[in-house]
């Protein structure tokens, strides 16, 4: 069946548990090129080099009354006040759903940013940015 | 063992000099006065990038087999891709033949690929 994906199919999980009130993701990959041109060549030659994910997300600052806020969870990867170590990655699951068949980018990652504020008039949410680590671990698109 | 038949992606050449002597006087006048009817210490300069490492050990391979700095041997005209004007002009000298002037360096770039600068001197 035809179908356009829209902001409504759109799911993230954070070591493996689905956000809440996500407003937005975006990943990119991207893929460096080690240029192999020699002298006499008329059009640049290129070797594929390393790849790198990242991306970012914002999450509304919600608190579900149970005392779930899955943005200060996220917001605590960096803002905190001891040290990151190396084993602060998170599995990060980027999905597009209609409901039956999940189409999904998963991938480790440090947050590498993560911002929030308040403003009158505004709902506060949290910005985060992630920096994979690794290949990807799934690619289901 | 020859010199790899590989074209560079990066070329410096200094065509050297003859060997002159400068004398000055006290006045101020000088004199030079010609040693040599040959050129020498002609220099080449090779970069190649982001080769295969199966390309950047040919070029390992043949410096042993030259014996590092030892033997002199003659360049493929690979070396010289790219230049349009006689292929003398960027070359050894007549009767002169090239040595490598110091150890190829060979820098990793990612799994299986380096790059390699060779540097070449000219000698009779």
């Amino acid at each position: 069946m035809a179908k356009v994906y829209t902001g409504r199919d759109g799911r993230l999980l954070l070591d493996g548990t689905e956000q809440i009130k996500v407003t937005n993701w975006s990943m990119t990959g991207n893929l460096e090129t080690l240029e192999t041109t020699s002298l006499g060549d008329s059009q640049r030659t290129y070797a594929p080099g390393v790849q790198e994910f990242n991306g970012s997300a914002t999450l509304l600052y919600y608190n579900d009354g149970t005392g779930r806020n899955d943005a200060a969870t996220a917001l605590k990867k960096v803002l905190r006040i001891s040290g990151v170590t190396d084993s602060d990655t998170v599995t990060l699951r980027l999905r597009l759903t209609d409901g039956s068949t999940d189409q999904d980018i998963a991938l480790t990652a440090y947050i590498t940013s993560a911002s929030f504020g308040a403003s009158v008039g505004e709902v506060s949410s949290a910005q985060i940015s992630f920096q994979g680590t690794g290949a990807l671990t799934a690619v289901t698109i | 063992m020859a010199f790899p038949t590989l074209q560079p992606t990066s070329r410096d050449f200094s065509p050297g000099d003859w060997p002159i002597k400068r004398f000055n006087s006290q006045s101020g006048a000088e004199v030079r006065i010609l040693y040599g009817s040959q050129r020498t210490n002609a220099k080449i300069s090779l970069g190649y990038d982001n080769i295969s490492d199966t390309n950047a050990q040919l070029f390992l391979d043949d410096y042993a087999a030259q014996i590092g700095t030892l033997r002199t041997f003659d360049l493929p005209a690979a070396v010289r891709t790219g230049w349009s004007g006689s292929a003398g002009s960027i070359d050894a000298p007549p009767g002169a033949k090239w040595r490598y002037e110091s150890e190829p360096a060979v820098r990793a770039v990612r799994p299986g690929r380096s790059s390699v600068t060779v540097n070449l001197v000219a000698v009779i």
